[in-house]
């Protein structure tokens, strides 16, 4: 078992389909992962499960690669592991997941943007360019900003967990820019298409972020560090115009009312 | 097998804890002091001391490095110090503005509140909070909590 612990987990689901399948009912997503190169030991400290469902879901694991064999589980020791239904966050980290509040709003009202897309009055482009503007300013600018410029230094930016989270916000941004393309052409069926892949990435994104990347981050911090952060989230906040981030809860909000967006959908 | 003695207040009763440290293996060498600074009381410290500024301060309650074997390694090693008794000590209002003096004079980075399990003294996070609450700064508050036997119960970032 110690072999597998040590091996890419897109090697190991690749020869054993079936590792892939018993990590989904865990809600660890690593078959649609484009990168895939986290160590499956890597895996098991990222998400910190509970230690009896960790035992569990590593018996299975070695069922499925050594079938019909008695394999000793090793116990993978850790500093802070997580209790059954634990979620907290420091300040700093507290504030991301604060963040991500109203961009879910946003995300939520896409299909329905996506519904009533008209590209060719400027009303309908009106929706779609201030739409693309909320994404810029505050998802990209104000909150991506925070994570890429502050938070991430903190860590070894080589780290898979932190490839990954990068690579969603460079698609992220050139979904921004393909959907541009297609408001400058008029070009519905693009705008759609980009607007809807925005939607599925920024809903996995953000999921991946509040559940795994945040508090694996926080295990990880010292409390000198998450002081730091803290005060250089409210120094990153107080440079930002007030202004701005007002229009971009107005118009959330504003989307929220027209489109009738229920608060289930952005849980 | 701990003995319990009268009831009453949790904070004050009595129990016997002796068995185990009779059973606690013998432990060889020194270990060094990680206290960095005097006074370290509450009332007599002054938040304008050097060692405060910009530090990350671990306001304890007094029984707690009693209580936690490794208190200088794990929790006081690195960090600036207060002490106080939520329960004993008089003049709490006092706490409440050298917290906010703290906060917004010294400009701590953190404050870490230690406290014991036991209900009373879960009066020095309110102190903590209500100091934080008064400054003007804002900055991370953890408290941890501690059992009689020197286990964290929980720690976790309150504020």
């Amino acid at each position: 078992m110690e072999e597998y612990l040590n091996t890419p987990i897109k090697e190991i689901i690749t020869k054993f389909p079936k590792v892939g399948e018993i990590l989904e009912e865990y809600n660890i997503g690593c078959v649609p992962c484009k990168v895939g190169s986290c160590l499956l030991k890597d895996i098991m400290e990222i998400h910190n499960l509970p230690e009896n469902e960790e035992r569990e879901l590593l018996r299975r694991i070695a069922q499925v690669i050594y079938p019909g064999k008695k394999i000793e589980i090793p116990r993978i020791e850790r500093k802070n592991r997580r209790k059954a239904g634990d979620l907290t966050y420091s300040p700093p980290m507290k504030k991301l997941v604060d963040e991500h509040v109203l961009i879910k709003k946003l995300v939520a009202a896409i299909p329905k943007i996506i519904k009533n897309l008209d590209p060719e009055s400027e009303k309908g482009r009106e929706v779609i360019r201030k739409s693309v503007d909320f994404i810029r300013f505050y998802a990209d600018k104000y909150h991506h900003a925070k994570e890429e410029e502050i938070l991430f230094k903190y860590f070894d930016e080589n780290l898979d967990i932190l490839k990954v989270i990068h690579e969603d916000h460079e698609s992220a941004r050139a979904h921004v820019r393909a959907i541009l393309e297609g408001l400058d052409k008029k070009d519905k069926g693009k705008i759609a298409e980009h607007l809807m892949a925005y939607h599925e990435l920024l809903t996995e994104h953000i999921k991946k972020e509040d559940e795994i990347l945040y508090p694996w981050m926080d295990r990880n911090l010292s409390t000198a560090q998450v002081g730091e952060l803290f005060s250089k989230f409210n120094e990153a906040d107080g440079a930002t115009d007030k202004e701005v981030i007002g229009n971009c809860k107005k118009f959330v909000e504003e989307l929220e009312k027209k489109y009738k967006i229920k608060k289930e959908a952005v849980k | 097998m701990m003995k319990h003695g009268m009831e009453g207040c949790p904070g004050s009763r009595m129990q016997d804890f002796s068995k185990k440290s009779a059973d606690a293996k013998e432990e060889t060498g020194k270990r060094g002091s990680q206290l960095g600074q005097w006074p370290i009381q509450l009332h007599l410290v002054s938040p304008m001391a050097p060692y405060y500024q910009k530090s990350d301060v671990l306001l304890s309650a007094d029984c707690v490095a009693y209580s936690v074997g490794d208190f200088h390694k794990d929790y006081l090693k690195g960090k600036s110090i207060a002490i106080a008794c939520p329960k004993l000590d008089e003049g709490q209002d006092i706490y409440v503005e050298k917290i906010k003096s703290l906060i917004d004079d010294a400009q701590i980075n953190t404050l870490t509140v230690m406290t014991m399990q036991v209900p009373c003294c879960a009066g020095l996070v309110a102190v903590a909070q209500k100091g934080l609450q008064s400054a003007k700064r804002k900055i991370p508050i953890k408290s941890i909590v501690v059992s009689l036997q020197g286990d964290i119960i929980s720690e976790e970032w309150v504020q």
